[in-house]
């Protein structure tokens, strides 16, 4: 039964618990974070990047429509949007601040290359401890130990990813150097900002599933309007239909992306954006497993690239640790009810509800989500989709080691399996 | 006990709440420096 370790949401334990499911979530969604690149690596070079982020936008849709529907159902997507309906607009917000913030990234590796412009956009989980202590009470009253295991734990992390970067980079820079520069911060600047969003639903009680429904409309519409400026509505069909042999595997990517997003809006639920962005920024290390284990792409390198692979896999292994250990006490979660009470009151969403997401509950007067006939069509439809570009789908000819690619694949579906479960009995996904 | 404002009220309240103001004006920011470096 969902909720059955929620009997007194008030005590101890029960914090203790949502704090170590948020963890838990954070770790789960590098590793999907970090799988959603396999599908994209098959893709080969001659598809402008503006239409690769735009196809994955569109695997994106499909499963932030049809994966809510399949597992709390479109009514339960209704009743929260009716209770807090202002959070539409954070929604298409955050979902148009992804959008820019992907579309800088692409311009940012190709002027300064991915082994400078990483660290720099890997800056946006700083701004993300920012913004969740000036806006969302974190990090109040969470005393030195706290305030050194996330600032440091996230600066060791920031460090440990750039070693990595630097490794795995293969490309130059283009000659546009200061571009780059301020392409990278752009994005590290608009996704630190993104988390606004994030924190404001979540503390208002907006489950994630309902959140992220409307944040694809603002996903889609950006990355379409984006799409089409840059290269006209002629050409971009043109690019579409020469893409079609591909479109499935950057699809798939999109999805898979989508299920480690719903565990990073989790993590920055349980155990807010200060820490749930540094864990979920492990995607860098699964994203550098999958690369060299599965597509051998670090083969024939010196050993002094191994030697940095492994140093800096270690330091964000290091990193993620004391941002484990540095998870919020009753006195910093008291700050944040306090931040939850302020939105609930001037926003007219009732203090029941909210207090009772914020603790992981249904609130009592809240109906047992269900799924009808509409949802059904939603996760057919999808499926249909994506196994119709499956079917027009080309195999590319690649180096390919399947024994790596199982068993990092039976990892992250063992991570799902256990934060899921986990999920659904101590939240029931609210 | 919270009490639901009027769609207007609602707006105006979305309106003067700086963690609208934040976002959207980064957003705008990032729009302006992606038509710079393009």
């Amino acid at each position: 039964m969902p909720g059955e370790e929620t009997a007194s949401p008030h005590e101890p334990g029960r914090r203790r618990s949502l704090q170590l499911l948020g963890l838990l979530c954070g770790f789960t969604a590098g590793a999907w974070l970090g799988a959603a690149e396999a599908p994209t690596k098959l893709v080969s070079i001659g598809v402008s990047p503006i239409v690769i982020s735009l196809i994955m936008v569109v695997g994106v849709f499909l499963a932030r429509w049809s994966l809510p529907a399949l597992v709390m159902g479109t009514s339960s997507v209704r009743a929260d949007v009716k209770r807090a309906p202002h959070l539409i607009i954070w929604a298409l917000l955050a979902g148009a601040l992804w959008a820019v913030a992907n579309t800088l990234t692409i311009f940012a590796i190709r002027d300064i290359g991915l082994s400078i412009a990483f660290p720099l956009w890997n800056s946006n989980s700083l701004l993300g401890i920012f913004w969740g202590f000036l806006f969302f009470n974190e990090l109040r009253q969470a005393g030195w130990r706290r305030w050194a295991g996330v600032l440091g734990g996230t600066a060791v992390m920031c460090t440990g990813a750039a070693v990595l970067a630097i490794a795995s980079a293969g490309q130059s820079a283009s000659g546009h150097s200061l571009n780059g520069v301020w392409a990278a911060l752009g994005a590290g600047v608009l996704w630190g900002t993104m988390y606004i969003p994030y924190r404001k639903a979540y503390l208002t009680g907006m489950n994630p599933m309902s959140f992220v429904t409307f944040f694809t409309f603002g996903e889609l519409g950006m990355m379409g309007a984006l799409a089409f400026s840059y290269i006209g509505a002629a050409p971009l069909w043109h690019a579409l239909v020469q893409a079609r042999g591909v479109m499935f595997w950057l699809m798939l990517g999109g999805f898979i992306w989508v299920i480690g997003d719903l565990f990073q809006q989790y993590a920055a639920k349980y155990v807010g954006i200060s820490r749930g962005i540094p864990l979920s920024n492990t995607n860098q290390l699964w994203g550098l497993l999958w690369g060299i284990l599965v597509f051998g792409e670090l083969h024939g390198k010196s050993s002094a690239t191994y030697a940095q692979v492994i140093g800096g896999s270690l330091l964000m292994m290091v990193g993620v640790a004391a941002i484990s250990f540095s998870s919020a006490g009753g006195q910093e979660q008291r700050h944040w009810k306090e931040a939850a009470e302020r939105e609930s009151e001037r926003y007219g969403v009732s203090p029941e509800f909210v207090a009772a997401r914020f603790d992981g509950r249904q609130a009592l007067d809240e109906v047992l989500p269900r799924r009808n006939s509409l949802d059904w069509f939603l996760v057919a439809a999808a499926t249909a989709v994506l196994a119709g570009f499956a079917l027009i789908a080309r195999v590319p000819e690649f180096s390919f080691h399947w024994v790596p690619a199982v068993l990092l694949s039976l990892s992250s579906l063992a991570l799902l399996f256990v934060c899921a479960r986990k999920l659904w009995r101590t939240t029931g996904f609210h | 006990m919270a009490t639901e404002p009027s769609s207007r009220g609602r707006l105006s309240t979305i309106f003067t709440d700086i963690h609208f103001w934040v976002p959207a004006l980064v957003l705008l920011a990032g729009l302006l420096l992606l038509r710079f470096i393009h």
